[in-house]
């Protein structure tokens, strides 16, 4: 993959929001000609080829057969990458159109887990959140197809983001490592049985699920691959076991380029937990949700990145995924911003190599218009700060 | 005294979920929505009444944290970030302090008197939570005080006149981060602001967290009980001589699908029980079932219920 990297370089992180084509068609239902339209316009903008046959694909819907809803996502996945190749980022995905939900997605193709129901995340937002049962195993590879796909498809070249480790264990209910519920033990025995559990959990989720599903990627040509981990922080204490799952996760694949994905967290806490985690090549971080929204490259200017000196000082020096976008809003940020927060970081590191350009997270929450609007003025604006550094 | 309640906000039915989720796609109406509400609180009712519960929860269903109606309701305060909720995949807007603050009339959504029987139990947070998840324009122990004056109270004031007899104060902030101590009597202070002469039963109840290194404080507080989470904190800690203060037994996990069996439950409330000897003991769960599935959490209820029972046999 080292051929990919450069300073500066701009690439995707995360889920895309479903076309409102793409879920009632998936779902067999009834589509409006503002949804078919839809589907023209941003063809036409985002110059998807042969998008015409999508068109008539959706003229004819409710779609009754599985071969021609399987086509919908397929499509969904082609506007997913063109939109962010036209938007210029350097490395792309898909926008995870073709999966479920992050969680939902990985557990469903592993074995040891049964679903439980819906919990809310926040607001109107719900994931299915599922218990571990039983030995944890992979039951297929499940990013494999999508991947393939992808290879045939993308121009540019691709990073495929999946869910870590840490992240399935925290989002998962547990009755199989630590099943007791006898409040009256002491709680000094009952704490070390916990630690216990959750470390066995979470690192057979890594050797037995996540690693086999990476070798899998990269047998089929996968050279880059995100372990997304936005659970990562959720207990201070578990930290080391955080940075031991990801260890785990890629242990002897030696020839992947892994890194990982943080966000909506005191990244504070990650120290100095993540000095261990040295088979991780980059930590792609969000920081705008947490910034101004000043033009500036002094501290004062940019106090949601204050952070960075702490990434920038770890001894395996990895890269640092810049977030320049707070995925939260639908405020379009300036390229002078964007350019603002590069120079800022870039500054701090000294050395442009390892700063690389991201969204904070997914933009599944934002409408197209604003997301795309958002990652035009993400690239502008590192082509200002790349003017600027005369690179 | 045994009495058994459920405390915070309940989950939302499938068909809630699938109707709000459509709400923001604008797939649906907020009077279909409403509706679906609705039916969620007949049936949360029904599985309180079932279970035999002491007091009527509404669950908080359409609230979307535990701050934002009280936001909304207020003068001074705005919905700021998203952030996590402690140690959880689930996150709420932080307040943010503009101005000074005050109360109005929460939201008549919010009012569901009509519907859930007494006696009832509301749920707020605490005065030190609220100011320490919250965005402060200045000193954090100013905005603590003029939460409880100017918001929680008037709120607290208003449940009680809609007839609420138990007032619960969330409060996992401390048991889960601290508190300097310099800080405690701005806390002490603030919980008294909301409970002097209020006319209900007011509880402080402490979870994500082990209690046991301020059992003594917390004895001390203007609240009628305190509540304890027995996840985190060893039931040997609540030392003797609680007296007139009751004890709320934090006793069925809010964040776990195993099923705390009857036994497990009984053993655990009269241990704390005799340890303690406290006037009167509340079992509930350790926090808001929030974080379960639906169907899940009315099995909990239905376990409290049992519980309570069995402890009402026996003790």
């Amino acid at each position: 993959v080292t051929d990919v990297l450069k300073p500066l370089l701009t690439h995707e992180m995360g889920s895309l929001a479903k076309p409102g084509w793409r879920v009632k068609a998936y779902a067999g239902k009834t589509l409006s000609a503002t949804d078919v339209e839809d589907a023209r316009v941003w063809g036409e903008k985002i110059g998807v080829p042969n998008h015409e046959q999508l068109v008539e694909l959706l003229e004819r819907a409710p779609l009754e057969s599985r071969e021609d809803r399987a086509e919908v996502t397929a499509w969904s996945a082609r506007y997913g990458v063109r939109l962010l190749e036209s938007a210029g980022l350097d490395v792309v995905y898909d926008g995870e159109q073709r999966r479920s939900e992050m969680y939902a997605w990985a557990v469903a193709h592993s074995n040891g887990f049964d679903f439980k129901g819906t919990v809310r995340s926040w607001d109107n937002k719900y994931y299915s959140k599922a218990a571990v049962t039983g030995p944890i195993s992979l039951g297929e590879p499940y990013h494999n197809e999508e991947f393939a796909f992808l290879k045939d498809v993308a121009e540019a070249d691709l990073k495929v983001p999946i869910t870590g480790a840490y992240t399935i264990a925290d989002w998962s209910y547990d009755e199989r490592y630590f099943a007791d519920t006898d409040l009256t033990a002491p709680l000094s025995d009952r704490k070390a049985a916990r630690k216990q559990g959750r470390q066995d959990f979470t690192l057979e989720v890594a050797r037995n699920l996540i690693r086999p599903n990476n070798q899998a990627l990269m047998e089929l040509g996968a050279k880059w691959i995100q372990i997304d981990e936005p659970g990562g922080s959720t207990d201070p204490e578990e930290l080391d076991l955080f940075a031991e799952s990801f260890n785990a996760s890629v242990d002897g694949l030696d020839d992947g380029y892994f890194s990982t994905h943080l966000c909506f967290s005191d990244y504070n806490l990650f120290f100095p937990a993540i000095e261990a985690m040295t088979a991780c090549r980059q930590f792609a971080v969000g920081f705008a949700n947490y910034d101004t929204r000043e033009l500036g490259v002094s501290d004062e200017d940019r106090p949601g990145y204050a952070v960075i000196k702490k990434f920038r000082d770890l001894s395996y020096s990895p890269v640092l995924g810049l977030g320049v976008l707070d995925i939260h809003t639908d405020f379009i940020e300036p390229p002078e911003l964007v350019r603002d927060r590069i120079l800022y970081a870039v500054e701090v590191f000294g050395d442009p190599d390892r700063i690389h350009v991201t969204p904070d997270c997914g933009l599944r929450t934002r409408s197209w218009d604003v997301a795309y609007a958002k990652l035009v003025n993400m690239v502008e604006g590192t082509e200002q700060a790349k003017e600027q550094l005369g690179l | 005294l045994i009495s058994a309640y459920l405390h915070g906000i309940y989950p939302r039915s499938e068909p809630v979920v699938a109707a709000t989720r459509d709400l923001d796609r604008g797939r649906t109406t907020p009077e279909a929505v409403s509706a679906l509400y609705d039916q969620d609180l007949r049936a949360l009712v029904d599985v309180q009444r079932e279970a035999g519960l002491d007091y009527f929860s509404d669950g908080l269903l359409r609230w979307q944290d535990l701050f934002r109606p009280l936001v909304e309701a207020s003068h001074g305060l705005a919905g700021g970030a998203l952030v996590r909720w402690f140690d959880n995949n689930t996150f709420f807007r932080a307040p943010e302090e503009q101005g000074e603050i005050s109360a109005g009339e929460l939201g008549s959504v919010y009012d569901t008197t009509s519907a859930v029987p007494e006696p009832r139990v509301a749920t707020l947070p605490s005065p030190l939570l609220f100011s320490r998840v919250s965005v402060p324009s200045g000193d954090p122990n100013d905005l603590m005080r003029e939460l409880a004056r100017g918001l929680l109270r008037p709120v607290a004031e208003q449940l009680v006149a809609r007839g609420y007899g138990v007032i619960q104060l969330q409060e996992p902030w401390l048991t889960f981060h601290g508190i300097e101590d310099a800080d405690w009597k701005h806390f002490e202070e603030s919980l008294g602001l909301i409970t002097e002469g209020l006319g209900a039963t007011t509880v402080l109840h402490t979870y994500f967290g082990d209690a046991g290194p301020w059992i003594d404080r917390l004895r001390d507080l203007p609240v009628d009980a305190v509540g304890v989470d027995f996840f985190e904190t060893d039931v040997r800690s609540l030392r003797s001589g609680w007296g007139s203060k009751g004890l709320l037994v934090g006793a069925l996990s809010g964040r776990r699908s195993n099923m705390e069996s009857v036994e497990d439950i009984v053993k655990l409330v009269k241990m704390a029980a005799e340890t303690a000897g406290p006037e009167a003991v509340y079992v509930s769960t350790i926090s808001d079932l929030e974080l379960l599935p639906r169907d899940l959490a009315a099995d909990k209820v239905r376990r409290l219920g049992e519980a309570a029972a069995k402890l009402r046999e026996e003790l």
